[in-house]
């Protein structure tokens, strides 16, 4: 059963990144301003909320590992974050190669940008906390407080990073202000690209988690037959 | 069409990434397939042997 | 409360005992600050904005190795079981560990404005007031990151490494507000220039002590 949502989600996502491709290289119409380059902004937006929203399904997981216990919340969390981790990872590539024929720089410190890189970065600790980390129950007790305080923190980095940006307008590189999307066909195109996005990461993300679940089944499996063997005498 | 080649390379970028991290999590599930038979081998090894110990030496085991 | 006063005069009796973690505190802001003073281009005039990014590096990486030493000196002698034993409440030993953090931060602090002072061409005049409470506020908020975060990461391996990889990025909002408001301080700008720098300082400390204080019983359970 479970097997069955996984595909079918695995085959919706197929369907909607094609649509999705389809509509960015054909359907919509190029930018004025920026030309072509432009269209890597109808996957690189979806990715950055995909990032955001996954670092929030961190701490909620994380919230309720600490008030319920339950090993599968952490497997949720530890999944959530990896994928998250992945669409994050995307969002500032595809940031740095539209920049770089826009602007002819390779990174610029847009504030959108930068507020995505802190968040690389706390994800990027939150993972390798849990490599190095060998007690397994604390690692998901440790993994949880980070994920909630983590998440709390992220509205107020972004805020001091926006103020911190409307500060250098003058030293540094600024996107064009929202993203202002003038015809409805960009519109569709972005909305089409954000269900193939979210589509994607939860299919990857089930696909983790479920792998993930079976490990701690298989672990306690284990421990099952290492104490079943002691107590035959078998060591 | 100036600048296609970072369009392409952006697009290219995200789908081998998803495809790699498919093939990363595919490479743990089949080493933990290998897991589980393992351990379904030593779940019947100590299914077994219990049952002849059982029956010769009724009052040789260890109270756990 | 008891426990509180109690943990919080043993750090603070053992600190003046041993001067040990102050002399390196101060040692290694004074490294930072001479390696940027080495860094920058001399030929570019060095204002305040200079003098207040360079006093924060300090602060953030003497803090840092500060945070280690008071914040895990139980764990290293099993000292923390005995604690934990004890009828004494998580929320005094939370507090307890803040207090004596922001003590040696402040103290870090103080020593790096007049390294500052000296350093940058700065005056020893009324900026110095302005500038005391803002450092002051950067200082609660990091002592309260560090006093969560060292009790994880203490634990791990690699731990001189893993504290200041989850600090940094988490301490960010609190490292440009804190800097943009000294350098505001610093030029004798008007309070309205640093207003908003300082809401964040304050919206960071609340959120970091309050979190700190609900989740540090998760955090130095043994198991």
């Amino acid at each position: 059963m479970a097997r069955k949502i996984v595909t079918s989600l695995g085959v919706l996502s197929l369907i909607l990144v094609i649509a999705a491709l389809y509509m960015v290289f054909e359907y919509v119409p190029t930018e004025a301003d920026e030309g072509i380059v432009q269209r890597i902004f109808y996957f690189h937006v979806p990715c950055a909320w995909i990032a955001f929203m996954a670092f929030g399904l961190v701490a909620v997981a994380g919230i309720f590992y600490l008030w319920l216990g339950g090993q599968i919340w952490d497997d949720l969390g530890h999944g959530a974050a990896e994928t998250g981790m992945l669409f994050c990872t995307l969002m500032l590539i595809s940031g740095s190669l539209w920049a770089r024929p826009m602007w002819g720089t390779w990174w610029t410190w847009d504030s959108r940008l930068t507020s995505t890189f802190i968040l690389w970065l706390l994800y990027g600790g939150y993972l390798m906390l849990r490599v190095m980390i060998d007690d397994s129950r604390q690692v998901a007790r440790f993994a949880a407080v980070i994920g909630i305080v983590a998440a709390l923190d992220v509205p107020v980095i972004i805020l001091s990073v926006r103020l911190w940006r409307t500060i250098h307008p003058a030293v540094l590189v600024t996107r064009q202000g929202g993203h202002g999307l003038e015809d409805p066909r960009m519109v569709a195109t972005l909305l089409v690209s954000l269900a193939a996005i979210t589509v994607t990461f939860a299919w990857l993300f089930l696909v983790r988690f479920a792998e993930l679940r079976m490990g701690t089944r298989l672990e306690a499996l284990a421990r099952g037959i290492a104490l079943a063997e002691v107590r035959t005498g078998d060591i | 069409m100036e600048h296609f080649g970072y369009l392409f390379a952006t697009y290219s970028i995200i789908f081998v990434a998803i495809f790699l991290y498919v093939v990363f999590i595919w490479q743990r599930q089949s080493r933990l397939e290998s897991e589980v038979r393992a351990l379904e081998a030593k779940l019947k090894a100590l299914a077994e042997p219990k049952h002849e110990s059982a029956a010769a030496e009724p009052g040789a085991k260890p109270s756990p | 409360m008891a426990a509180f006063t109690a943990i919080l005069r043993k750090d603070l009796r053992l600190e003046l005992r041993s001067g040990q973690s102050t002399i390196a505190l101060v040692a290694l802001a004074l490294l930072v600050l001479v390696v940027l003073v080495f860094a920058l281009d001399p030929a570019v005039a060095r204002g305040p904005e200079t003098a207040a990014g360079a006093l924060w590096v300090a602060l953030v990486f003497s803090g840092m190795l500060g945070a280690t030493r008071v914040l895990t000196a139980e764990s290293e002698n099993g000292c923390i079981r005995g604690l934990l034993l004890s009828p004494a409440d998580r929320a005094g030993l939370y507090a307890a560990k803040l207090a004596a953090a922001f003590i040696f931060m402040m103290v870090a602090e103080a020593a790096g404005v007049v390294m500052m002072v000296l350093f940058f061409n700065l005056e020893f005049d009324a900026a110095m007031m302005r500038v005391a409470p803002v450092l002051a506020l950067g200082a609660l908020g990091f002592a309260s990151l560090a006093t969560l975060l060292a009790a994880i990461t203490s634990r791990a391996r690699a731990s001189d490494l893993m504290l200041p990889l989850l600090a940094v990025p988490m301490y960010v909002p609190a490292l440009i507000a804190g800097v943009r408001a000294s350098a505001a301080a610093l030029s004798g700008a008007p309070f309205s220039a640093a207003r908003d720098w300082i809401g964040i300082l304050i919206a960071f400390d609340v959120l970091f002590v309050t979190a700190g204080y609900l989740l540090f019983e998760h955090v130095i359970a043994e198991e």
